[in-house]
């Protein structure tokens, strides 16, 4: 096929030693850049962009690709080892990574979000190379209201994220809300709660508040419960689980959410907005929804750190569409890309693929070496991140605070920032403390004001409510949006019926989260149930996947 | 004890942060025969890859190439409050000679509905080089090839949607001009951002928007939209057969002044420096390659003659939102 000819033209052309080299800097790099709280993909493309200013368009997308993908598994770094978020579409992450770290399973998580995120991009970049002309007509046909419905769907699935409290779940998700409302109302140019700084006239950042609630909160938490005094700290690997290989059953459970998610995080990544972190949203919950043993979630379940790592990798992949084939940024790391083009020189829109095939089949090859890197770089760096969970909490917690306050300073170079950071840290703490959800705050605060946008943009085009009965892709995102709604009404019954009978069978077929290790060091372990999850499961369970496992 | 732990990392991060804050510089004396004889600090006041920092990177690489900048040059993009931090830096190294920055739309309007604490009126300025001029454009699905075509459609509709990035911006006062001249009423619906204001052209939620021909003109080509007017003073070299707003009689449509400005109180040599110098700048390939590039038009005023081109447009911005209620 022809366009298989193109893709492979593509990759001999970027595959010399110097395009080579530059890849591994590029990962390199970009995986240190999106390891530090609060920087992510794009705020690691518009630190090297200018650097690329009167390069060939070819060499300078290839390093760019792969700090792209680079930063973007950095930010997972950080997710999985510090509960930090580096970008909105990676707050699901941290919502089984880290628990997973905490058990002392920091090793595999990073393992399985390394290879989810290349089994996807992988996927994404087949889908990509297969039907761009396809989706580059749904991308365009994504107005107002269709990107509101989006939005709202993603806001849905914070039902899923606060569980059964919902008093306070509601009430974290108001606290997101309002601080989105800060700064100047796009509607209608007047400013709100600026108090005239200009500082805030643009609105309060992500960043900092999710390295304040995220990151600072939780290193204030453990402080607060006294993790500082060693012993048992939540920071520390577990000595007797040292593996880095995830066993067969977490490789087994983490199978089907990334062959489930990929294809939807692509069309998800397709649509201008906020595809990314819907799609990494509704991945989880998703997952959450599916699984027979929905309890295990929040406590380190691998099919929810999975899930979002393979959604939003295919659609940073599928965020490339519109840019390829439209000439329109769906994110803020294409809209850096675009930049970008601008600045090399070439003329984005329909007919670049055209004009220039060598430059736009050279990024989508280096999307995909980037994505071969990453593996092989991310298998030789694992060992290293993870080793940070060894590091006792008393010398950690000062680095976090350290690198959370450089993290907020870098993204601007503004202190407000770093005080806005401070004080969500202290708000974090007490959300904590009284049983709030600080993923709620931050996925609210994200998706609050693009709803409220897409709303007001909605009602004021002629027609105001009846538009999202008149436009095709807006019904199917509102059936969509009947069926979210509908699910666990009728799903609660069928699953209560499910889990009975799962629990039912549990002897014979429960497993563990998969804590069984590798050989050499299983002899000395004793029964490795996750506390609270599979007390039934005791030595002769574990040893069974020893045996099959083993990794 | 938790909580007084606590009191102390808190306090030393913002040490830290206090520290890390601490860099502006202060205005030395020197004799303004040696000028210039020291590092550049170059302020972009918007991100990598925008407009304003396009220009920035060329101008620089001129001075590099040809040598007319005899020491380094620092280029910061210092981005945030749109444009606010950037030339708020500028504010904070009053009559130093060794920081620069160059303007943009925000530089007339982020003053006008914030307190920013300076004007356009307070920096020190070189001189303007070209303005950027914006592209009226409907979906080629609506059929409305000529502007005559979409007046009459909008006549017709009674009320059409149009869009454009912001508020208080340079496409809101050029849309409320067209229409008020025109006699067609519109709605006015403001976007955050170029991708989500053109799909929304694109999926039929809007009847036409403005938007910057760098990054309209690969749609313009490949048939998806059609340009119907052009707010420039002369008609763009890629769409000679589009029209402008002055031909067809309208007034007020205004545009982004790109140019370039040192600080508050600037000594009278950097700017007599700077001005010699970008004449040069201004008159090389590279330059009007940019500007080609680009599709910006040249519009060369130097020192007071860009003083009062300034007042003049911040008038009239200040003028057209008044009366549109924006501010």
């Amino acid at each position: 096929m022809d366009i298989f000819a193109n893709l492979v033209n593509g990759i001999i052309g970027v595959l010399s030693p110097t395009t080579l080299l530059f890849l591994c800097i590029g990962v390199l790099v970009g995986m240190f850049v999106g390891a530090i709280p609060g920087l992510g993909a794009s705020a690691g493309l518009a630190i090297l962009l200018p650097l690329t200013f009167g390069l060939d368009p070819t060499t300078a997308i290839v390093m760019l690709a792969a700090v792209y993908y680079g930063a973007m598994y950095g930010n997972t770094i950080t997710a999985v080892l510090i509960n930090t978020p580096g970008d909105s579409a990676g707050v699901a992450t941290i919502l089984e990574g880290h628990p997973m770290a905490q058990k002392g399973r920091a090793g595999p998580a990073l393992v399985i979000a390394a290879a989810a995120s290349f089994v996807a991009g992988t996927i994404a970049v087949v889908l990509l190379t297969i039907t761009a002309p396809l989706m580059a007509g749904m991308a365009a046909s994504f107005g107002p209201p269709e990107i509101f419905l989006l939005v709202v769907i993603g806001l849905l699935t914070l039902v899923v994220l606060v569980g059964r409290n919902w008093q306070r779940g509601l009430i974290s998700v108001l606290i997101g809300f309002a601080i989105g409302t800060v700064g100047i109302d796009v509607g209608g140019g007047t400013q709100r709660y600026t108090f005239g700084s200009t500082e805030l006239i643009n609105g309060i950042d992500f960043i900092p508040v999710a390295i304040g609630l995220f990151g600072l909160g939780e290193i204030l938490w453990t402080l607060y419960r006294g993790g500082h005094r060693g012993g048992a700290t939540p920071m520390r690997l577990d000595r007797r689980t040292g593996p880095f290989w995830p066993s067969r059953e977490e490789w087994r459970l983490a199978r089907g959410p990334i062959a489930r998610n990929t294809p939807l995080g692509f069309v998800l990544g397709v649509i201008p907005g906020a595809g990314a972190t819907v799609a990494s949203l509704i991945a989880y919950s998703l997952e959450k929804g599916l699984s027979k043993r929905p309890e295990r979630f929040g406590k380190g379940a691998v099919e929810g750190l999975a899930a979002p790592e393979s959604a939003n990798n295919a659609a940073a992949t599928g965020a490339m569409v519109p840019l390829l084939t439209l000439g329109i940024p769906g994110s803020a790391s294409t809209a850096v890309l675009l930049g970008g083009f601008l600045m090399w020189g070439l003329q984005p829109g329909p007919l670049l693929m055209a004009q220039e095939p060598e430059f736009a089949w050279g990024l989508i090859s280096s999307m995909y070496l980037g994505n071969v890197m990453l593996l092989l770089v991310s298998v030789f760096c694992i060992p290293l991140f993870a080793a940070v969970t060894k590091t006792p909490f008393r010398t950690l917690g000062p680095l976090v605070i350290i690198l959370c306050a450089f993290g907020a300073f870098a993204v601007n170079g503004s202190v407000v920032e770093v005080g806005i950071m401070f004080a969500c840290g202290v708000l974090g703490f007490f959300m904590r403390m009284y049983g709030l959800t600080p993923a709620a705050t931050v996925i609210a605060l994200v998706l609050g004001p693009i709803a409220e946008e897409t709303l007001r943009q909605t009602l004021l085009l002629d027609g105001g409510m009846e538009v999202f009965v008149q436009r095709t892709p807006s019904l199917v995102l509102l059936a969509v949006l009947v069926l979210v709604l509908c699910a666990p009404l009728l799903g609660a019954p069928l699953k209560r019926a499910a889990a009975g009978f799962v629990r039912a069978r549990r002897p014979a077929g429960a497993a563990g989260t998969g804590e069984s290790g590798d050989a050499g060091d299983a002899g000395t372990d004793g029964p490795r149930g996750t506390p609270g999850d599979d007390s039934g499961s005791g030595p002769e369970d574990a040893r069974r996947h020893e045996v099959s496992g083993g990794g | 004890m938790p909580l007084k732990k606590t009191g102390i990392l808190l306090a030393s991060a913002t040490l830290l942060a206090t520290v890390t804050a601490c860099g502006a510089g202060t205005a030395v004396q020197e004799n303004p025969d040696n000028y210039p004889s020291k590092e550049l600090d170059w302020t972009v006041a918007f991100g990598p890859g925008g407009g304003n920092d396009i220009m920035s990177r060329t101008i620089v690489d001129i001075l590099k190439q040809e040598e007319l900048y005899p020491q380094d040059i620092v280029v910061e993009n210092r981005e945030g409050g749109s444009g606010a931090k950037g030339w708020g830096h500028l504010l904070s190294n009053s009559g130093d000679p060794y920081v620069i920055s160059t303007t943009s739309g925000s530089f007339i309007t982020t003053p006008l509905q914030a307190d920013t604490g300076w004007t356009h009126a307070d920096f020190t300025h070189i001189g303007l080089f070209a303005t950027d001029d914006m592209l009226f454009v409907t979906p080629e699905s609506s059929g409305l090839k000529t502007w005559e075509d979409w007046v009459d459609h909008a006549k017709d509709k009674g009320k059409v949607s149009v869009g454009g990035i912001g508020t208080v911006n340079v496409d809101y006062i050029i849309q409320a001009a067209l229409a008020d001249q025109a006699g067609y009423e519109i709605e006015y619906i403001p976007f955050n951002e170029e991708g989500q204001l053109q799909t929304a052209l694109s999926s039929g939620s809007l009847d036409a928007i403005v938007s910057n021909p760098g990054s309209i003109l690969g749609q313009v080509e490949s048939g998806d939209v059609n340009p119907l007017l052009f707010t420039g003073p002369e008609r763009m070299k890629a769409l000679p057969d589009v029209p402008t707003g002055e031909e067809k009689g309208y007034e007020g449509l205004v545009s982004m002044p790109r140019g370039l400005i040192l600080p508050p109180d600037a000594p009278d040599y950097a700017r007599e420096w700077w001005i010699a110098t970008m004449k040069k700048v201004v008159k090389t390939k590279a330059w009007q390659d940019y500007l080609d590039k680009n599709h910006l038009t040249a519009d060369v005023r130097w020192g007071d003659d860009f003083t009062v081109y300034l007042e003049d447009t911040s008038a009239r911005f200040e003028k057209e939102l008044k009366e549109q209620g924006a501010i």
